[in-house]
């Protein structure tokens, strides 16, 4: 029973899944699925308290819900809940069926939750895959669009490399130490040393997990499927999907010291370096709001990375609050241009020119997407500052100079580019009409949404004590 | 210590002998052929054979969509009932827990089904118009 | 003590209120939403302020929260309240408030009035959080906040570009003290550890000897800060300027509240200042001279509000003679009554530039007494206490504390420097208000004046006049806690003597006064037009010529430079950065082709080197 009670969060979104899959299934009725998606993720939060009341506790052997699994399921519903009505706005005028792409949303949601509770190469696996199998979907869901279908197809075929990488580090880990369990693993490992077929297997591993998160090698495809896919599915993508695969690398990477062998982690440092600065140089003279957002995600995860390679010390807690901020912060970007966009009027709104002079028309949007810029870039008084402080703290506090380096150049480029869209937003457009007809935006759900995130980011910057504290409590079990 | 590399080295010789060797084979069987057999030409030649029949049309023949869709929800109702016979083999062991877990599954395999047929994609011929929209036949 | 958040928080919710309504707000709403937040703002102060008295007036330190704690790095932000912070919240948000209520009628009619109170109140919330902050981190953030309003309010009339310069004008000569200000911080920090305010006080003394190099340092740099800010010597040259914004902002920022922030600053670290007694005396003299150069140069103006300006910059001379020679509570003091009558003077300014349709020249204004009584009051009252008429004045009082402070610690010259600016004060006084309100009226502007009416613009210069009076001077702030006592508190000797001269001094300043501007004006003409008279008029109107002196020196010089090295290799050393992200990023863009095989490729020669990478470990 309690085991029931502690994965209650994932069954109520899997529940929720096949509910709404019968409702489409009894009758088609955009709204009603749009309700029950929220109820159903809405309920799933708040069973998250009931397990926080178990944790922490091992479901089978499969699955394990501690502090851990909680921040990342938590995360991952707060984002799910932000792309389900962001989308709800974006698909209202679109033509064809659009009640699937809840289905694939709580599919995927379901997939991100079982993912953070992993403590399995099995579990790890089919639950990934369910993450990225309805992403296929969700990606290329606007069919109609060539840039949505070459986004969903390229991002397909791309993963399916990436999982064939991943099972063959499982299958190597699995064939040297015989265990599948991260626990067991880890104690394989560390009495086997730095065993060359054993850090082939996490290499591989490595490289399947790093593609989903875009670290350099691996991250061509990002701006691409960024880009070409409609905005909600590219905001779960950038959000609830990072995040899962994120605290799956984190809990692996924790539970097998071999980690600590000195080539992977110097392989790890060279990665997290590398990826800052490729990402923020791809996103400089950028004109693509939605391909910048893809290569400043890449550079956001190169300098998570960080935190991941110092492994020791704050670099949990560091890591947790660093993946707040940019959850928040991403979803907040995604979600004004989601906002602007619609599926009716062709391709979304993400050149840069459709943001020009964008204050004049739409004040309160532009508000909430410079205080996204502003977080992103990470100037102070915003969230986005508070993480990178915690970067650049466990940097130094490790001495990793080379590290802390990388991340103040990167910033350093990152404000370049970040300012480059904020200055865009304020330049007058000759002969604009002071206001746009539709102000109706913040009657939507949708604005509510992303003026709510502009809030809370602008909060935690000024107040981060509570986002702080909790990022421990969950760090500590 | 030098027992273990000796082992180790010629462990690995032989994997090297063998590669070496496979490719080996193959130059000389290519080689040898090429060098050894005749050699004819003619229009013929270059036709796909098929039984001696002569082919017509496209290779690139376009199938319904419809056949892909049907061909490939059979592989998933069928893969997923694979499971079940894992289920049959230890009923026993896992007793009611195990049973509820698969009604469970077989509930959701159910709830498939019923999409599946509502939303029309187990229907082969497009449905008429005025009904309602339906994603499998949207092209 | 928990209502003490409300006195900023009250403030900003005003101002994100006006931020936000946008059109949907009316003219007049704007202007109940600015008023209502400091009304609300000051109530709350004086409930704290009676609760603070009745707890026996002990510094109370209250925390808000922790701002970031990672390691050993915390930065906590806490409000520290004491008889200083609590004297300066007073005058923040009481005068404040009769400023926003003044503005109310000022502003009318002026369809930008939501910007306007938008700013202001977020004036009114930096501020307050400057004097309220226990941490100079929270102190520096309120400060760079006053100086963001400042500049949006010295450009309000953005229209006219002369405006925007001048705003321009101000924002850059402060950052100069604001850079060496934040180069204090960090200096203090690195040999403190802490930038808590009681902390730094109480640790100072610990770590450095009385005149250590670098206490004298870090005191310098704050005292750059606090020049900038205060408007004195060198860095004063933006606060003439700065009245190109609504005179309601003269009042309040560049009068009464913001330009008397360095003042603050120094007596709030005062035990810092007291260990480096080099740095203390030269921001006595600092004063010293400002307050001179300033009186000279208020006598050759004639745009009344320029004058205030300049007797501005004066009187916070005054105040740094008084934090020089070690007399913090009277240099508080006289902050305190200035606050009232300057605040008075320019409102009363205001009201006869409203009335006047906007003329504010000395020379077009004149024999407007009968038509502007109330206006004329407020002159009167306010210009005895700026002069410090004897006894019935709040200015009378806190001056002559300053003079005896500054002789009972032996500074004579000090003294002396005080002495004859409160001549020069008498004189450009009483130049001021028979300019303005006698004689005849030098243009039509002046002859159709009428009166402001009504309650909104009547009660706020009541209340200020009463409290230029007497009354002002009987409210004493509670500094006794805080400040440590000044060097005249226990002398008595010669002390009645000043107090006469002093006395003498201003009512024979303003009986000269009287004289020549009043009865002898032709003499006066006649001075001027002499050509040693002339070249003086030009000096102290340009204000002794800091203005072209800095351009001489520092602005051609300086563009000469740019000039020369327009294309130097230090230049090109610099522009080698961005040439070299843009490499990086064309070859990297070059990988960005779109096509999936490619991609793939990509990741397989990835995972190539990543596989080789580790085999070779």
């Amino acid at each position: 029973m309690t085991s029931l009670l502690a994965l209650s969060p994932l069954i109520l979104v899997c529940a929720t899944a096949i509910v709404v899959m019968l409702a489409i299934a009894w009758r088609r009725c955009y709204d009603l699925t749009a309700t029950l998606t929220v109820i159903g993720l809405n309920l799933a939060l708040a069973a998250q308290l009931l397990a926080w009341w178990q944790a922490p506790l091992d479901v089978t052997p499969l699955l394990t819900v501690d502090g851990l699994s909680i921040f990342g399921g938590v995360l991952i519903l707060v984002a799910t809940l932000a792309c389900a009505t962001l989308g709800h706005a974006y698909l209202e005028g679109a033509r064809g069926p659009r009640e699937e792409y809840y289905l694939l949303l709580l599919c995927a949601a379901a997939g991100g939750i079982a993912l953070v509770s992993s403590r399995h190469l099995a579990s790890l696996f089919f639950s990934l895959e369910l993450l990225s199998m309805p992403l296929y979907g969700m990606l290329a869901y606007t069919y109609r669009e060539r840039g949505a279908l070459e986004a969903g197809v390229k991002y397909m075929v791309l993963s399916a490399a990436a999982s064939a990488f991943l099972l063959f580090g499982m299958a190597l880990l699995y064939a040297f130490t015989g265990h599948l369990d991260f626990a067991g693993l880890g104690g394989a490992l560390a009495s086997a040393g730095g065993d060359g077929w054993l850090l082939a297997g996490m290499g591989m591993m490595l490289i399947g997990l790093g593609f989903k998160l875009s670290i350099v090698p691996f991250h061509l495809w990002t701006p691409d499927v960024y880009e070409g896919s409609p905005a909600p599915a590219a905001t779960f993508l950038a959000s609830a999907s990072k995040v899962a695969v994120l605290v799956v690398l984190l809990r692996l990477l924790q539970s097998a010291p071999a980690t600590q062998d000195a080539w992977f982690h110097s392989l790890l440092a060279v990665l997290a370096f590398v990826t800052m600065l490729v990402g923020n140089l791809l996103a400089l003279m950028q004109q693509d709001l939605k391909r910048l957002l893809g290569y400043s995600s890449i550079a956001h995860f190169g300098y998570l990375l960080v935190a991941l390679v110092i492994n020791e010390g704050l670099a949990v807690e560091t890591a947790g609050i660093y993946l707040v901020t940019y959850v928040l912060t991403t979803l907040g970007a995604f979600g004004v241009v989601t906002l602007l966009s619609s599926p009716y009027g062709g391709a979304d709104a993400s050149r840069l020119h459709h943001y020009r002079g964008l204050f004049w028309r739409r004040p309160y949007l532009t508000a909430v997407l410079t205080v996204m810029m502003l977080s992103l870039a990470g100037i102070p008084l915003t969230a986005g500052f508070i993480g990178k402080f915690y970067i650049v703290a466990v940097g130094v506090e490790a001495s990793r100079w080379w590290l802390v380096g990388g991340v103040v150049a990167g910033s350093a480029i990152g404000l370049f580019y970040y300012l480059r869209v904020m200055v865009t937003l304020f330049l007058p457009e000759p002969g604009m009409q002071r206001r746009d007809a539709t102000t109706d935006w913040a009657q939507r759900a949708g604005g509510v949404v992303v003026l709510a995130l502009a809030a809370l980011v602008v909060l935690l910057g000024v107040y981060p004590a509570p986002m702080i504290d909790w990022v421990r409590l969950m760090a500590a079990t | 210590m030098t027992d273990e590399a000796t082992a180790l080295i010629a462990e690995y010789w032989a994997v090297g002998l063998f590669t070496i060797a496979v490719f080996t084979l193959c130059a000389l069987m290519i080689g040898a052929a090429s060098l050894l057999g005749g050699r004819s030409y003619g229009r013929s030649k270059s036709l796909p054979f098929e039984s001696g029949v002569v082919g017509t049309g496209n290779a690139r023949q376009r199938f319904s969509v419809k056949f892909y869709l049907v061909a490939m929800l059979f592989v998933i109702f069928d893969i997923e009932a694979v499971f079940l016979f894992a289920w049959a083999v230890s009923v026993r062991e896992v007793g009611w827990e195990g049973f509820a877990g698969a009604a469970v599954f077989i509930f959701i395999l159910l709830a498939g089904l019923i999409y599946d047929s509502r939303v029309g994609a187990l229907e082969w011929a497009p449905r008429k118009r005025g009904q309602s929209p339906d994603i499998v036949t949207d092209q | 003590m928990n209502l003490l958040t409300l006195t900023f928080l009250f403030p900003l919710l005003g101002c994100l209120v006006l931020a936000l309504s946008g059109d949907r707000l009316s003219l007049r709403g704007a202007a109940t939403v600015g008023v209502t937040a400091l009304g609300l703002a000051a109530a709350t102060t004086v409930w704290v302020g009676l609760d603070f008295l009745e707890h026996g007036s002990a510094a109370q330190v209250m925390e808000l929260w922790t701002w970031v704690d990672v390691g050993d790095f915390q930065s906590s932000m806490g409000l520290l309240v004491d008889g200083l912070s609590l004297t300066m919240l007073g005058v923040i948000t009481g005068v404040g408030f009769l400023i926003h209520l003044f503005a109310a009628w000022y502003m009318r009619g002026d369809t930008g009035v939501r910007r306007f109170y938008a700013y202001m109140n977020l004036f009114v919330f930096s501020m307050v959080l400057l004097v309220l902050g226990d941490n100079l981190l929270l102190l520096y953030l309120g400060w760079e906040g006053v100086g963001l309003c400042s500049y949006l309010l010295i450009g309000y009339y953005y229209h006219d570009s002369a405006n925007g310069w001048a705003a321009f004008k101000a924002f850059l000569v402060t950052r100069i003290g604001d850079v060496l200000m934040a180069i204090g911080l960090f200096i203090l920090f690195v040999e403190l550890g802490t930038l808590n305010i009681q902390t730094l006080l109480a640790r100072a003394p610990e770590v450095w000897a009385r005149g250590d190099l670098m206490i004298e340092l870090a005191t310098l740099m704050l005292l750059g800060g606090a020049l900038g800010k205060s408007a004195q010597l060198p860095l004063h040259t933006w606060l003439a300027d700065a009245m190109a914004g609504p005179t309601p902002v003269s009042a309040l920022i560049h009068a009464a509240t913001m330009v008397t922030a360095g003042v603050y600053l120094i007596a709030r670290m005062h035990g810092l200042f007291l260990l480096a007694p080099d740095v203390l005396t030269l921001v006595g003299w600092i004063g010293a001279v400002t307050l001179l150069m300033a009186g000279f140069a208020a006598l050759a103006q004639t745009d009344i509000k320029r004058v205030l300006a300049y007797s501005t910059m004066s009187q916070i001379g005054y105040m740094f003679l008084a934090l020089g020679v070690g007399a913090f509570d009277a240099a508080i003091f006289h902050l305190m009554t200035h606050a009232f009558f300057k605040a008075l003077l320019f409102l009363s300014a205001g009201s006869v530039i409203v009335s006047c349709h906007h003329e504010q020249d000395m020379r077009r204004l004149g024999g407007l007494w009968r038509k502007l009584p109330l206006a004329y009051a407020g002159f009167v009252v306010g210009g005895s206490a700026l002069a410090a008429l004897p006894l019935v004045t709040a200015g009378f009082y806190s001056k002559d504390e300053i003079l005896w402070e500054a002789l009972a610690s032996g500074h004579i010259g000090l003294m002396m420097a005080g002495l004859v600016g409160a001549l020069l004060t008498s004189l450009y006084t009483v130049r001021l208000i028979v300019g303005t309100f006698h004689g005849t009226p030098g243009s039509d502007h002046s002859r159709h004046a009428e009166s402001g009416r009504g309650l909104v613009h009547g009660l706020p210069l009541v209340v200020l006049i009463v409290l230029s009076t007497l009354v002002g001077a009987w409210i004493h702030p509670p500094l006794d806690e805080v400040l440590p006592a000044s060097p005249g508190a226990a002398k008595e000797a010669g002390r009645h003597a000043l107090e006469i001269g002093a006395m003498l001094v201003a009512v024979g300043g303003v009986a000269v006064a009287l004289w020549l501007f009043a009865w002898r004006r032709a003499l006066v003409a006649r001075l001027v037009a002499l050509p040693e008279g002339a070249r003086l008029w030009r000096l102290w109107h340009h204000a002794w010529g800091f203005d072209a002196l800095f351009d001489a020196v520092l602005v051609k010089p300086f563009r000469g430079l740019v000039w020369l090295w327009r294309s130097d290799w230090i230049n090109g050393l610099c522009n080698l950065v961005p040439l070299l992200a843009r490499g990086l990023r064309w070859l990297l863009t070059r990988a960005q082709t779109g096509r999936l095989r490619h991609y793939a490729v990509s990741m397989t020669l990835g995972a190539t080197v990543v596989l080789i990478f580790l085999a070779v470990g």
